[in-house]
């Protein structure tokens, strides 16, 4: 009931952020300015990040823990793990479409939110930095269709 | 939106808490006024600067070190501005008394002479005498007029004087911190209600981002118009009486009329045989006017606040109604935060699915701090 009366540790650490692939290209100065723009989260395992069909608002950086995938009521059959480092929920920086999945702690994780309105801001006043992050999510979003792709069976790509 | 729920408006219950809680605010704004205008000083002067001090921070400053060059950078102009302009306006100090007394002759003859001119031409005013009336209710204002008025006003300027001294120190705060504020608010927030809430502060940083920024460019565009045309009549000065008009016009309707009324003395005391000038000051700041209701002020401030208009006029007077003159100049922005607050807080609080996974949240943390507790 008192829990917003406690303070919690909030420093993301740069260099903590400088290992994940959304922000490794950066260089120190930008991580620190990154930093400011980004909230730290504490999820237990189970506890939901976001839901499907939900309208995104932010992108999630796993800094430390494991997130899943899922879809709903599936947990037990994720789609996706992801660990230390990875992110998810990138196109919620990109339009302003729904979830596609569930997101859930699969134990207890320490997320960084950047959100989108603070993405937008960075655009305007930090266009290198953003430029940068934007295109490592266009990577990321490249390589999964690319994955996407290997999955379709060749005797339907080939038709 | 969670899951199964359609899009969310505000329903009744939502936007009369927000009209009531609007007028509450601004009751509340009036008894603290004099912290509420260094406050909104402040605001002005956070979003003018926090731009230079963004660019710092990409320059590699720290946050903190930003905010104290800029601060000292924006210091150190007003003392220098001050050093240039104070031995003028202390020279001119005792020309001022004269000029206004000149400009409020000047309005008066004015005045004398288009009612003279409606009693020659009107009987019914003939029979009214009302340019007699006038010279006397003038007579009997003037008659004392600084042994009445004038301690009053040294009182109040004295008592304003430390209170206005807090905004540049506000700023300076909102500079350093606020980036910091922002997350202390986030952190305080269950992970279920979080990106919704992180969309609430966003709207209405960007709210009121816009706002001051919309009154920065409509000041400006107004100030270009009226000096424009002043200019073109010939009116001296047209440029600072053009941007004080312009400032004056932050107060809804009064702000105007004595913009209107400024406007009309200065044009009557620079040219007093041709009234036409005047008549032709008020023909422009009446079309000032009209552009700024419907061009200007659509294209500024009119897209923060996203209301519709008849809202718009009617929250005016209420707030006229309810805390006066500060009442009317801030019952915009305070409604467009308030409005924000209500549909954010009424989309959290009617969404079934983030109060579940708010109760499942507390129902994992409960597990977490008792495991070892069970026998």
């Amino acid at each position: 009931m008192f829990e917003f009366m406690r303070g919690r540790p909030h420093a993301t650490g740069s260099h903590r952020l400088g290992k994940t692939s959304l922000l490794a290209g950066l260089k120190g100065s930008e991580l620190n300015i990154v930093e400011g723009f980004l909230h730290t989260r504490h999820y237990l395992p189970g506890e939901i990040v976001f839901d499907q069909d939900e309208d995104g608002q932010a992108l999630y950086v796993v800094l430390s823990g494991r997130v899943l995938i899922c879809r709903p009521g599936h947990a037990d059959t994720p789609i996706a793990e992801l660990g230390a480092g990875e992110f998810f929920g990138e196109l919620a920086l990109l339009d302003d479409s729904p979830r596609s999945a569930q997101a859930r702690a699969g134990e207890p994780a320490e997320l960084a939110v950047l959100f989108r309105g603070d993405f937008e801001r960075l655009m305007e006043s930090h266009a290198q930095i953003a430029s940068r992050i934007a295109m490592q999510l266009a990577r990321h979003i490249g390589q999964r269709l690319r994955n996407m792709v290997a999955l379709v069976p060749h005797e339907v790509r080939s038709q | 939106m969670s899951r199964g729920q359609g899009i969310y408006h505000s329903g009744p219950v939502v936007w009369a808490a927000t009209v009531a809680s609007t007028c509450l605010l601004l009751y509340l704004f009036q008894k603290v006024l004099w912290l509420v205008v260094p406050f909104v000083l402040a605001l002005v002067i956070y979003y003018a600067l926090s731009p230079i001090k963004l660019r710092l921070v990409l320059a590699g400053f720290t946050h903190d070190a930003a905010t104290g060059l800029v601060s000292a950078g924006a210091f150190a102009l007003f003392v220098l501005g001050l050093v240039l302009v104070l031995p003028k306006l202390l020279t001119d100090a005792v020309a001022w008394q004269g000029a206004a007394s000149r400009y409020i002759e000047g309005g008066v003859n004015l005045a004398m002479a288009t009612l003279q001119h409606l009693e020659r031409s009107v009987a019914m005013f003939a029979h009214a005498r009302l340019s007699d009336q006038l010279a006397g209710q003038i007579a009997e204002a003037s008659d004392g007029f600084a042994r009445k008025y004038l301690a009053g006003i040294a009182m109040t300027v004295a008592a304003w004087a430390p209170s206005l001294l807090l905004a540049p120190f506000l700023a300076f705060f909102m500079l350093r911190d606020g980036w910091r504020f922002k997350k202390f608010l986030g952190q305080a927030v269950p992970n279920a209600f979080f990106e919704r809430t992180l969309y609430l502060l966003d709207q209405m940083d960007c709210t009121a981002r816009l706002y001051f920024l919309g009154l920065i460019q409509l000041t400006v565009l107004d100030t270009l118009c009226l000096a424009g045309g002043l200019w073109l009549l010939g009116v001296s000065g047209p440029l600072l009486l053009g941007l004080v008009t312009a400032v004056l016009a932050w107060i809804p309707y009064i702000g105007s009329i004595l913009g209107c009324v400024l406007v009309v003395l200065v044009a009557a005391t620079d040219f007093p045989g041709n009234p036409a000038v005047a008549y032709g000051a008020v023909g422009l700041f009446l079309i000032v006017r009209l552009l700024d209701d419907f061009i200007f002020m659509p294209l500024t401030i009119g897209r923060s606040l996203r209301m519709h208009p008849l809202l718009t006029v009617l929250m005016i007077f209420v707030g006229g109604a309810v805390a006066g003159v500060p009442g009317l100049m801030l019952v915009l922005p305070v409604l467009g935060v308030v409005m924000v607050q209500g549909e954010t807080i009424g989309m959290v609080i009617t969404d079934p699915r983030l109060r579940a996974r708010h109760v499942h949240a507390k129902r994992l943390r409960q597990q977490v701090v008792t495991e070892d507790l069970r026998l």
